[in-house]
């Protein structure tokens, strides 16, 4: 009876991931076809500027924004979408919505480069130059696994780790050779590093909430509404920090940068130091990322 | 080439030898006279010391003349040779015991010896003999004699920020110990001071006494001109003295009062906290001349000299040269100011602010250093062919004059952009246009798509929705688990008897019932009986771990209820074993149905049982 219990049980596991594999397969073509698509419809648009033909080169990029949005709006997130998505938005002078799709490339390859480089290239075309905080080299150097691996890398090399720990663990209780503890320890000191790395990358993106303007210009207010006056202006692509949703408001702050010095002094005299500005943003204006 | 290396080194050695000899040679001679203390009772006795510094090979001097004293014994010849820091040092000592017989002011007059032709006279010493005090515990002690201090600068008059050397002196006569020294600097106003050198020790004749001295240094400068004092300096510290016991006449105290029991004991030591304090040391600090003081004069006072350097000579318009000025010499260092440009034409260079770092290399008799300044200028012109004058003024106290350095242009060579020649790639030089141009960046542009396909997949599944994943998570966990327990299940076979009884007892009694049956059909009905009859008591004796020959009715009874099993079950059982044992035994075997039944009853006996157990 339990053997007739268990067959069943395994048989219908089968089943469940064989039709689950099979579903990606199917969506995972389509995701081919659509992506094949928009880097075609891209490529054009890239030819068309080269010709001078802007009006075509808008149209095809139109196009191919549409396709990366859809193959993302169907639950696909791969960084090399958002990079490209990104580029569109880039030669369609959407900066900030460009900035976006890069800093979201970015979490999926953070070892990319190409990424990083045009990101620079977007940041230092953007109107507002809000001093935005980066890890310490030194940080990034010492912790560098935590830089270099996306969330799933790091979720696969600790169950890895922790594989072979168990395995371990189980090659002590049969074989009781004392000279797998050693190895046990040093495994899961690494596993343990690697949980709390992977904590600390699920906290970042997703305790933390941030954001990028993607309007050309809107205003900062001092509440969540447009009843209230507006604090300060903000550009497209400037990066903040969500703090609070209400209703269709963010609560939102950016890293100012400020000169402080005579105005006799060069700007290379002057010391650079940082303001935080708070305030309450449209939902519409800001795009999470 | 290794010969005329060789021919140095040899050289070298033979300097650093003689050298050295040389310098042990070169000690004057010298001759002292010194007493062990200047006040004294008649009951005292005096140590007097004629000491010959600078050789050993020397006859005696002559025993000075002396009033008031009788020779107990002498002299007593002692022979030094010390070495400190490389240098040698020899001295030779005759040391009398004198008995002073007379009171009042006695003049130990001076000694004489004659060495190599040459006669060395030593200086004479005073000592006041005074009536013998009643007696007492101990004798009183003349702690300013025995310790004292002095603050005293190398000179009297200085120049503003000139250097002032701050002496601090502990005297303490030789041989006696002083402990936990505790020395308080003085207040240093209107100076800025600098620590020089480590502690000196060395030894200073003083009225006749040897003391040793330990000696404190700090280089002063002083800031404001006019009449400056340097406050006192304090100094505590602890003098260990033997105190000297009266004998009461007792045997006992003539063996307890030997040294060695006062040291082991630590008996006769007294420590006498002393503390001093210096006076105030004033100082006469003059205003720097204002005649023939020079324009770029500003503030340096001491013994200077400058060098200046730059990194590139060869740059373009408007690229950085950093300029290196050192300042170095004897003086206050941290006050040196930036030495001038002397810039004709503001428009030439663009200049920025000098950083500067401050190397203290010498503090032993005077503060010697260096202070680097690092200047940015940015040339302006083409026409530019050398970095401006660097001058430095700075006032030499020992000639009393102002001087000035001027270091000459520094020549440089200033191009244009234009005229810079491009990075030439794979070209070679024939081919090259006569009219190069510069690699110019027109527009900066964002890197293409990415295209490849393989890399290609959902990064945004979440894992638990891989099966593989979870497999991996759940599987090593269920595996750890059933191997712990199949382990442990193992071992406790092998270890635990009862255990093994207890898991084993079931199928123990299903081969039992099998072999009755066997028996049954063999038609062998005492075997069968007796079968079912071991089936039964081993399953027990087993399942409660005895041996199977105590398992008795009753015993077997109790145990059962002890288990809590029904009472009917209980009957049951002592039933069947009394009923299996009586057929077993007895002519009354029964039929063979009969038989078969006991043989059911027997294993659904087993099997309630095994469900109560």
């Amino acid at each position: 009876m339990i053997r007739a219990r268990f067959c069943i049980f395994i048989l219908a596991a089968l089943f469940f991931c064989t039709e689950k594999a099979f579903a990606d397969q199917l969506s995972k073509d389509g995701v081919v076809k659509m992506f094949a698509a928009a880097n075609e419809n891209h490529m054009q648009a890239v030819k068309f500027i080269a010709e001078k033909n802007l009006q075509g080169a808008n149209k095809k990029l139109e196009e191919a924004a549409l396709q990366y949005e859809m193959i993302l709006s169907k639950g696909f997130g791969n960084g090399q979408v958002y990079y490209n998505l990104g580029n569109t938005y880039y030669r369609l002078g959407e900066t900030g919505k460009a900035i976006l799709n890069y800093r979201k490339a970015h979490r999926l390859m953070p070892r990319n480069a190409e990424i990083d480089a045009n990101l620079r290239l977007a940041k230092n075309s953007i109107e507002d130059k809000e001093v935005y905080y980066e890890t310490p080299a030194v940080l990034q150097r010492v912790f560098f696994w935590f830089f270099l691996m996306n969330k799933n890398e790091i979720i696969a090399f600790s169950v890895s780790l922790y594989v072979i720990v168990m395995s371990l663990f189980i090659a002590l209780i049969i074989l009781k050779y004392q000279w797998l503890k050693r190895f046990i320890i040093g495994f899961s000191a690494g596993l343990l590093i690697a949980v709390v790395s992977l904590g600390i990358k699920i906290y970042a993106e997703h305790g933390t909430d941030r954001g990028v303007v993607i309007t050309k210009k809107c205003s900062v207010r001092y509440g969540p509404g447009e009843e209230y006056e507006a604090k300060y202006e903000i550009h497209d692509g400037a990066e903040c920090v969500i703090e609070q949703v209400k209703g269709k408001w963010y609560k939102v702050y950016v890293h100012v940068g400020i000169k402080q010095g005579d105005a006799l002094q060069t700007d290379g005299d002057k010391k650079e130091d940082k303001e935080i500005r708070r305030g309450w943003l449209h939902r519409d204006d800001v795009g999470a990322i | 080439m290794k010969k005329s290396i060789g021919f140095f080194v040899f050289l070298a050695l033979l300097i650093v030898v003689f050298g050295g000899r040389g310098k042990m040679y070169a000690q004057e001679v010298n001759l002292t006279t010194t007493v062990n203390k200047t006040l004294l009772t008649l009951d005292d006795k005096l140590t007097l010391t004629l000491t010959v510094y600078g050789t050993q090979d020397v006859s005696p001097p002559t025993f000075p003349e002396i009033e008031g004293f009788s020779v107990l014994y002498g002299p007593q010849i002692s022979a030094q040779t010390r070495i400190v820091n490389g240098a040698v040092s020899v001295s030779k000592g005759y040391t009398y015991v004198l008995q002073p017989v007379a009171t009042g002011k006695h003049t130990i007059g001076p000694s004489t010896m004659e060495y190599k032709g040459n006669r060395y006279t030593s200086s004479p010493v005073i000592v006041e003999v005074i009536e013998s005090k009643p007696s007492s515990g101990t004798k009183s002690i003349d702690l300013d004699k025995l310790v004292f201090t002095e603050l005293k600068t190398d000179k009297e008059e200085a120049y503003v920020y000139e250097q002032v050397t701050l002496f601090f002196r502990l005297y303490f006569q030789k041989g006696l110990p002083v402990a936990d020294i505790d020395y308080t600097a003085p207040a240093i106003k209107n100076f800025m001071e600098e620590k020089l050198g480590d502690q000196v020790q060395y030894e200073e004749i003083r009225d006749g006494i040897i003391y040793n001295v330990l000696e404190l240094r700090t280089a002063i400068f002083p800031i404001v001109s006019g009449e400056l004092s340097v406050s006192s300096a304090k100094l505590k510290c602890n003098l260990i003295v033997q105190e000297q016991r009266n004998r009461s006449g007792s045997p006992y105290d003539d063996f307890f009062s030997d040294s060695f029991f006062d040291d082991f004991f630590g008996r006769g030591q007294k420590k006498y906290p002393v503390e001093r304090i210096t006076n105030p040391v004033l100082l006469k600090v003059k205003p720097l001349p204002e005649t023939g003081k020079p324009k770029e004069f500003k503030g340096a006072v001491g013994n200077f000299n400058m060098e200046a350097s730059v990194k590139t000579s060869r740059v373009k318009v408007g690229d950085p040269i950093t300029l290196s000025v050192s300042v170095y010499g004897d003086g206050n260092i941290q006050t040196i100011n930036e030495p001038e440009l002397i810039i004709n034409n503001k428009d030439d260079f663009k200049i920025y602010p000098a950083e500067s770092t401050t190397q203290i290399t010498n503090r032993e008799e005077v503060i010697r250093g260096r202070k680097v300044f690092s200047k940015v200028i940015e040339p302006q012109k083409t026409e530019l062919k050398s970095i401006p004058a660097i001058v430095f003024s700075y006032f030499d106290p020992r000639e009393n004059r102002y001087e000035t350095i001027t270091k000459e242009p520094i020549p440089i060579t200033v191009e244009s952009w234009e005229q810079e020649i491009p990075i030439q790639l794979t070209l070679s030089q024939e081919k090259l246009p006569s009219s190069q141009q510069q690699v110019r960046l027109l527009t900066q542009d964002i890197l293409p798509i990415m295209t490849g396909l393989s890399s290609l997949k959902n990064q945004r599944s979440p894992f638990y929705k891989n099966p593989f994943t979870v497999g991996c998570l759940f599987l090593p966990a269920v595996v750890l688990i059933t191997s712990f327990f199949v382990v442990r299940h193992k071992d406790r076979l092998q270890t635990d008897i009862g255990y093994a009884r207890n898991r084993r007892a079931h199928s123990v009694a299903n081969k039992r019932l099998g072999m009755a049956e066997s028996a049954l059909s063999g038609g062998s009905a005492s075997e069968f009986y007796a079968c079912l009859s071991g089936g039964i008591t081993e399953y027990l004796a087993d399942k409660f771990n005895i041996p199977a020959a105590s398992a008795s009715g009753d015993k077997i009874a109790d145990l059962l209820r002890n288990k809590r099993v029904p009472g009917n079950i209980v009957e049951e059982v002592i039933r069947c074993l009394s009923d299996f044992d009586y057929r077993r035994f007895s002519s009354d075997t029964g039929t063979k149905d009969e038989m078969e039944h006991s043989l059911n009853i027997a294993g659904q006996l087993i099997t309630k049982l095994e469900k109560q157990l």
